[in-house]
């Protein structure tokens, strides 16, 4: 009888080794649930800013950016939009830029010219490799605890005319009452991010 | 003699453990090999379309390269091997407002032209629609670009991403190869390297072309 008991614990535990390692190999280097730890990237202005300082009391929605992007120009007036919205519900958004193609003086200007959040520039994009971020525009939401609760696209429609999927706004809001997400990953359409050449 | 059969009884474990772990493994790879083995064969069932039907009349600069209108149901139509002796298909996503894609257009061309014979290569313009009798066509006629054009508009940017490959994240360009049977041999999104590209190819043909080598025992 113990001998069962044992043998049926080993099978188990196989079978939960077998699952858990096919189920892993699936997963993203920064997955939603992932924590990430304070940073700190300089601003459009030179000033070094840290994500613990510009987040709000319920979290941070960070973008990735991009100057000449037409994607994200589509984009740019739900980003301000969404950024006023929900400002008074304690998130915050934080612009990232880490096209490193796109000269810190012409992020500055459009950043001025275009929002009102920070700009926070990923020099050698070691924010965008971190996340895995690929594309502009491209939305990590962090809660108050800044545990990744979103990844990937604002809605379903870049020209804005046809949104019939409000992806970041709904995750929002379903964090916010404290319900799980029910969709927290969506793939984000749009330019890709021109990294730094690694040797 | 309790630690010499508490000893026997953790070998018995140890060896149905083992067992277990390797029959898990074959019941696994086993179905793994049975869902590759069925897709090919659902799709041999079903009608043999091999381009996909515009979904819109457009009034086109005779001119100019044709550029059709696709949908999502049109794209994931254009995507399936359902020929038996379909070749293998290239499949680029670019946008004229994408500098990387434009970049890598002529390599594209050249590259139509180097496997015309051996493979389909059809690009889908991701520009807005007003662009389809714009710039699109007038960037494919700068390039002297002779292949399948298309422009998909879709209500839904994330679900068409997803029904072209699960390792699509979005970006332009993206380019994707499948072999005669629908399966992804090769994808890359941004640049691609053409050498490299060409490299992916040219496996395809050595695949096809290769005696059969069984494998030596141990």
């Amino acid at each position: 009888m113990k001998q069962k008991s044992i043998l049926l614990v080993a099978v188990l535990a196989l079978v939960t080794f077998f699952m858990s390692s096919h189920a892993s190999s699936a997963k993203d280097d920064f997955a939603v649930g992932s924590t990430l730890d304070n940073f700190k990237l300089s601003d459009t202005n030179g000033k070094e800013q840290s994500l613990n300082d510009l987040k709000g009391k319920n979290g941070a929605i960070l973008v990735f950016l991009s100057v000449q992007c037409p994607v994200v120009k589509g984009y740019d007036e739900r980003i301000v939009k969404l950024a006023a919205d929900y400002q008074a519900k304690g998130i915050n958004v934080i612009g990232i830029n880490s096209n490193a193609t796109e000269a810190i003086e012409k992020v500055k200007t459009h950043a001025a010219a275009n929002y009102k959040f920070p700009v926070l520039i990923d020099k050698n994009n070691v924010l965008a490799d971190k996340f895995g971020a690929t594309v502009t525009p491209e939305i990590f939401y962090f809660n108050g605890k800044n545990v990744l609760m979103y990844h990937g696209a604002i809605d379903n429609d870049r020209s804005g005319k046809n949104v019939t999927t409000d992806y970041l706004r709904t995750a929002l809001t379903e964090s916010l009452s404290g319900k799980a997400i029910a969709k927290n990953t969506a793939n984000a359409f749009g330019c890709s991010i021109k990294r730094v050449e690694k040797q | 003699m309790n630690y010499l059969t508490n000893r026997a009884r953790a070998k018995k474990v140890l060896i149905l453990s083992g067992l277990v772990l390797v029959f898990a493994q074959i019941f696994a790879g086993e179905s793994l090999a049975q869902k590759r083995r069925a897709a090919p064969k659902s799709a041999k069932k079903q009608i043999v379309t091999r381009k996909a039907k515009p979904i819109a009349v457009s009034t086109q600069n005779p001119n100019l390269p044709k550029v059709t209108q696709i949908n999502e149901v049109a794209l994931r139509k254009l995507l399936k091997r359902e020929d038996a002796n379909a070749k293998p298909l290239l499949v680029n996503f670019w946008a004229t407002w994408c500098d990387p894609c434009r970049e890598e257009f002529p390599d594209l061309v050249k590259l139509d032209a180097d496997y015309a014979d051996k493979i389909d290569l059809i690009t889908i313009s991701l520009d807005e629609l007003s662009e389809i009798n714009g710039d699109v066509p007038k960037f494919l006629a700068e390039m002297k670009a002779e292949m399948p054009s298309y422009l998909l508009k879709t209500p839904s940017e994330e679900a068409a991403i997803s029904s072209v490959s699960k390792s699509w994240q979005g970006g332009l360009p993206f380019t994707i190869l499948f072999n005669g049977q629908g399966e992804t041999v090769y994808f890359i999104q941004g640049k691609f390297k053409t050498e490299l590209l060409r490299a992916e190819i040219e496996k395809l043909f050595n695949l096809n072309s290769a005696p059969e080598v069984k494998p030596t025992q141990k």
